[in-house]
């Protein structure tokens, strides 16, 4: 998201720079199960975003200062491999916007996860980016909420996310890496689908009511989607 | 039978049951599973176990200290063995009310770190900042083999009052004590073939015609691929 002078045209003759109507999502793929050695995990593609998420635990939280005594704690970490992307992120380490991820990521999966069964334990969700086109938090969200289900850790619902944004008067969903560094607003949004409860919301740049509005019917529309996807990955194991 | 996700609805009505939570006067599921609806049952494909007072397990010991062992079960929940109660004399005899010092050294000779034990849950205690099982008549399981499965596929395995077990005990002659955890101790004539069949049920334990396909196996007609080492 940007206001420079010489920003690129995102619309042109109602289509995006992807081809993609303003409404439509980019193709996901999604497989669960892929690393032997995690309780549970997933391998995602949301157009070019390649997203591996692996769930490890319940376990007795280390070190014993962090745990609490009347549930479990959950240790995100969200990292993008230093090859993932063109330029910002070549270096290996967490920086300031994936302790930030991993935090909001973290607080999606409170809300979710049966918590209260496992006092004194923590649950480690690992998202590593391979390959980030924009909206990488939302499909890590989405990654790791089919990872902690195909884990068998109780849960109260499978979350899925995805980002909303504005170019010009135009609302668009599921921004790619160039209409998120120059639109006018992206807003990304996770949701628990069972009772629509909005379980992440952050916003750059400016939206008024209405927009917002529109932006979130659109990516509710869309959950419906990602949620058969999630679902189509999950039972596609025991096929 | 459904395949049930969670957060799906399993009832409309508030039905108590594990792997479930009610919420506005309906059940919904918390893990994968299938719904046989004619029976009204929900059975995991996945779960956690979550020990419960006289749940069978087998564990490694993974430390001693005091006279008393800590177990790896596989748990979330560190598992204890502790020390026996001292004997008491009823304030008449020799050693009046004192009791007897523990065996210490005797039971220090019985076990030791990285032994396999199987193990008896007697209570599931919750501490101040933790929940730690306490471990009831633990037996020392010499030799044999240790494997890991999902939790989840132990009732499967065991089978409707033991009938897979047994079958799988005298198909390869082996001695089969599987754990509520998921940790199997297994000795005897033909360990690879009972590991293979275990395996077997693991990956297929949600397909019809279980029983026939491991029959075939142990009889050594298994075409099938059943390779998988585990999770």
């Amino acid at each position: 998201m940007g206001g420079s002078q010489d920003k690129p045209q995102l619309i042109i003759d109602g289509k995006r720079t992807d081809g993609r109507a303003p409404g439509e999502l980019r193709p996901i793929k999604i497989e669960a199960g892929v690393v032997k050695n995690a309780k549970g995990s997933a391998y995602l593609e949301w157009g070019n975003n390649k997203v591996l998420a692996a769930v490890y635990g319940p376990k007795e939280a280390q070190p014993k200062h962090i745990a609490d005594p009347n549930k479990a704690i959950i240790k995100c970490r969200y990292q993008m491999a230093p090859f993932s992307s063109l330029e910002e992120h070549n270096r290996s380490g967490p920086n300031r916007r994936a302790i930030e991820i991993s935090k909001v990521t973290k607080e999606v999966f409170e809300n979710v996860i049966l918590l209260d069964d496992f006092p004194g334990c923590e649950i480690d969700v690992f998202v590593e980016v391979l390959q980030s086109d924009g909206g990488t938090r939302a499909a890590g969200i989405t990654a790791a909420a089919v990872a902690v289900a195909s884990s068998g850790i109780p849960m109260r619902d499978i979350p899925y996310a995805v980002s909303a944004g504005k170019a010009g008067d135009s609302i668009l969903l599921d921004l790619n890496k160039l209409e998120d560094n120059y639109s006018d607003a992206d807003m990304p949004v996770a949701i628990a689908p069972r009772e629509g409860e909005i379980l992440l919301l952050q916003m750059d740049g400016n939206l008024t009511k209405e927009q917002t509005i529109q932006a979130l019917d659109m990516i509710k529309k869309a959950g419906e989607t990602i949620v058969k996807i999630q679902r189509d990955a999950l039972e596609a194991k025991y096929r | 039978m459904k395949v049930i996700l969670p957060g799906d609805k399993i009832s409309d009505s508030p039905v108590r049951t594990e792997n479930a939570i009610v919420e506005n006067g309906k059940t919904y599921a918390t893990v994968m599973g299938m719904l046989d609806e004619s029976r009204g049952a929900f059975i995991p494909l996945e779960s956690i176990w979550y020990p419960r007072e006289g749940d069978f397990a087998v564990g490694i010991i993974e430390n001693s200290k005091n006279n008393v062992y800590t177990v790896a079960l596989e748990s979330p929940f560190r598992g204890l063995i502790l020390p026996p109660p001292r004997p008491r004399f009823g304030g008449r005899g020799r050693f009046g009310d004192r009791g007897r010092p523990p065996m210490q050294e005797e039971r220090r000779e019985i076990m030791h770190i990285g032994d396999v034990v199987s193990v008896f849950v007697k209570e599931v205690k919750r501490e101040a900042d933790q929940v730690i099982l306490i471990l009831d008549r633990p037996k020392r399981l010499f030799g044999g083999k240790l494997m890991e499965v999902r939790s989840s596929k132990v009732p499967r395995i065991i089978g409707k009052d033991s009938t897979m077990l047994r079958q799988l005990e005298d198909g390869t002659r082996c001695t089969i004590l599987v754990g509520l955890n998921g940790l199997i101790w297994l000795k005897g004539e033909n360990v690879p073939l009972a590991q293979k069949a275990i395996w077997k049920i693991q990956e297929e334990a949600h397909v019809s015609g279980l029983t026939e396909r491991i029959t075939e196996l142990l009889a050594g007609n298994d075409n099938g691929n059943s390779n998988n080492e585990g999770r």
